[in-house]
């Protein structure tokens, strides 16, 4: 069963399936023509700084509308 | 990836002394129930990670893995408690030892401890899904097409993936939320505007028709359209004609009319029937225990309806009847449905007074705004107060919880307190005794009052476009990652059946090919106890 998963898309030599979770959901939201500040943000959130609080997200969706 | 070739349990769990030898093959062990089975599981697990799941998993309360971890005969002897396993790294080509003891389980002996080899171990910790329940893999298989993604996502242990999407579910709900009192802003905006330029309805056409007939007594060009910027006061200033500080006569008199109507409404019979429903809902509602927790309570129901299996209690082990006990949640389940049901009932009777009470504030505030100015004075006091109350009451029945606060709301909102009656017909007779306005006058406070609730309208329905469009985005990323992580789910779901079907086959060809061996671990674990042969567990140590 783990073996399969190894085939994936890793990190480390070891899958990271939210990882590649993240990576798809970063690219669709490309495709759905979202605001590239938007996508920088989450990319920065979900893979860079792998911070997944509501606030951190709150902050990554909405930018400067998240403190209004 | 590696094979565990062996492993060596002592004073673990139930098992005083064993040692297994896998060769680095699947392996099974079959026994009665309490015989020691998932001991030797939980051996695999520590000796691997440093931890057991079983002690440190959801619902583990403040179990600890010191105090039961050791065999009962040990329990304060905790270095006693040691697991030693050997595993074979084929991508290293080594074979390593690994022991721990559940003195200090953070702290694992590794022979040879290179940095590769403590690398592979590494990545090992990194599974949560290196060890997995019967009652996972049961899920698991029997998942169906909807709900496949669901349970990759618990079985792997997905905790950030399903963070991530309870997290942007709640910001698209909040966003969503915030657009029901700008929504209500707007209304009452756009009402009083009405009443201000005496329209029943804001189109363009009717506007520019009363703006333009109060412009030309004003000597002021017409306007030929309307923009978002445009001042209806446009040209006033540069004429000298600005609007001195009193009361605009002719507004005051229809919005102390407006008032009064927002009184009789909120004291109506209608009202008083509304309230007496709505209060006796809720006081049904207060009433009955199952409220208070009723969210907590209704994941903890249906959580406890998944897991019910076997013909015992998993903590107390006393049996039960399997049937009973599942008809026994289900009805707890439907009586939280039909709370959760009746809450919607209630919010929907509660909405018409909202709104009263919210267009009660907007007229108190505005005649606050007049009693300002009234010569002689008018004590707006306990006006001002009850518009401060209209606005709190408004935000405790949206709220709607905690229920008590909801019902002494209620049992208030029908009062109008005397003072602020008083007040009412104070400026009133303020207002009445006003000279009569030329029509030079009448047409600049007209001009001004209509600017003043155009900007407010303006405004809100500014805020208003602003919260959706940021609703809109919320929930366009939510859905996109739901829908994006079903998707990958889905996907690790159809190459995992396939692997787990295939090292199933494989399994049983262990086992049937291993079946000498079986029957020595079974004669192992039947030793201790004589009860029949109840179930089977098979644990696959994944490749």
């Amino acid at each position: 069963m783990t073996r399969s998963m190894m085939t994936s898309p890793t990190t480390e030599g070891r899958p990271d399936v939210p990882a590649q979770v993240f990576e798809k959901f970063l690219h669709a939201l490309e495709g759905a023509g979202v605001s590239a500040e938007m996508v920088a943000r989450l990319r920065k959130t979900l893979l860079e700084d792998k911070t997944y609080t509501e606030s951190v997200l709150k902050a990554a969706v909405l930018g400067e509308e998240s403190l209004t | 990836m590696i094979r565990v070739d062996s492993i060596t349990i002592k004073e673990f769990r139930g098992i005083r002394d064993l040692t297994l030898d896998f060769k680095e093959k699947n392996f099974a062990v079959c026994g009665p129930n309490g015989t020691g089975k998932s001991g030797v599981v939980d051996a695999l697990e520590f000796a691997l990670t440093g931890s057991v799941s079983r002690l440190s998993g959801e619902g583990s309360g403040e179990i600890s893995l010191k105090q039961h971890g050791p065999h009962v005969d040990r329990r304060n002897d905790p270095d006693k408690a040691r697991v030693t396993v050997k595993v074979t790294i084929p991508t290293l080509s080594k074979t390593v030892t690994v022991e721990r003891s559940l003195k200090t389980p953070g702290v694992a002996q590794v022979m040879p401890s290179d940095p590769e080899v403590l690398d592979a171990l590494r990545q090992v910790k990194a599974h949560p899904e290196i060890v997995l329940s019967r009652r996972e893999l049961i899920r698991y298989v029997l998942a169906a097409p909807g709900k496949r993604a669901d349970e990759v996502r618990a079985l792997l242990h997905l905790d950030q993936v399903e963070q991530v999407r309870r997290g942007l579910q709640k910001i698209a709900n909040d966003c969503e939320k915030k657009l029901v009192p700008l929504d209500r802003e707007v209304t009452e905006a756009r009402e009083k505007l009405l009443r201000a330029i005496d329209l029943s309805e804001l189109t363009k056409e009717k506007v520019l028709v009363v703006v333009n007939a109060q412009r030309v007594i004003l000597g002021l060009s017409a306007f030929t359209d309307l923009t978002e910027t445009t001042s209806l006061k446009d040209g006033m200033s540069t004429l000298g004609l600005v609007q001195p500080q009193r009361i605009p006569k002719v507004q005051a008199i229809a919005d102390i009319r407006a008032a009064r109507e927002v009184i009789t409404e909120i004291t109506s019979d209608q009202i008083a029937t509304n309230v007496a429903e709505v209060t006796a809902d809720l006081s049904a509602l207060a009433s009955d225990p199952a409220v208070a927790a009723s969210v907590k309570r209704e994941t903890f129901y249906t959580t406890g309806m998944e897991l019910i299996e076997g013909g015992a209690c998993p903590f107390c082990d006393n049996s039960w009847d399997l049937e009973e006990l599942k008809r026994h949640v289900q009805v707890k389940i439907d009586h939280l449905e039909e709370v959760s049901r009746k809450r919607t009932v209630a919010e929907a009777k509660i909405t018409p007074l909202i709104e009263v009470l919210g267009n009660m504030r907007t007229a108190i505030n505005t005649l606050a705004g007049f009693a300002a100015l009234a010569t002689p004075p008018v004590v707006i006091d306990a006006v001002r107060e009850y518009g401060t109350n209209c606005g709190t009451a408004v935000g405790k029945l949206t709220a709607f919880l905690p229920l008590a606060e909801t019902i002494t709301v209620l049992t208030n909102v029908r009062s109008v307190p005397q003072g602020v009656l008083d007040a009412i017909g104070d400026l009133e007779k303020v207002v009445a005794a006003l000279p009569e306005p030329t029509k030079q006058d009448a047409a600049k406070e007209w001009l001004t009052v209509a600017q003043e609730r155009l900007e407010v309208w303006r405004n809100a329905v500014r805020k208003q476009k602003a919260a959706k469009e940021q609703a809109q985005r919320a929930r366009q990323v939510f859905d996109i990652y739901t829908a994006t992580s079903d998707t990958v789910l889905a996907g690790l779901y159809a190459t995992v059946e396939k692997d787990f079907s295939s090292l199933y086959e494989e399994s049983r060809g262990t086992v049937l090919r291993n079946d000498c061996r079986i029957q020595k671990l079974q004669n192992i674990f039947l030793k201790e106890k004589g009860r029949g042969y109840q179930n089977r567990s098979l644990v696959t140590f994944l490749r």
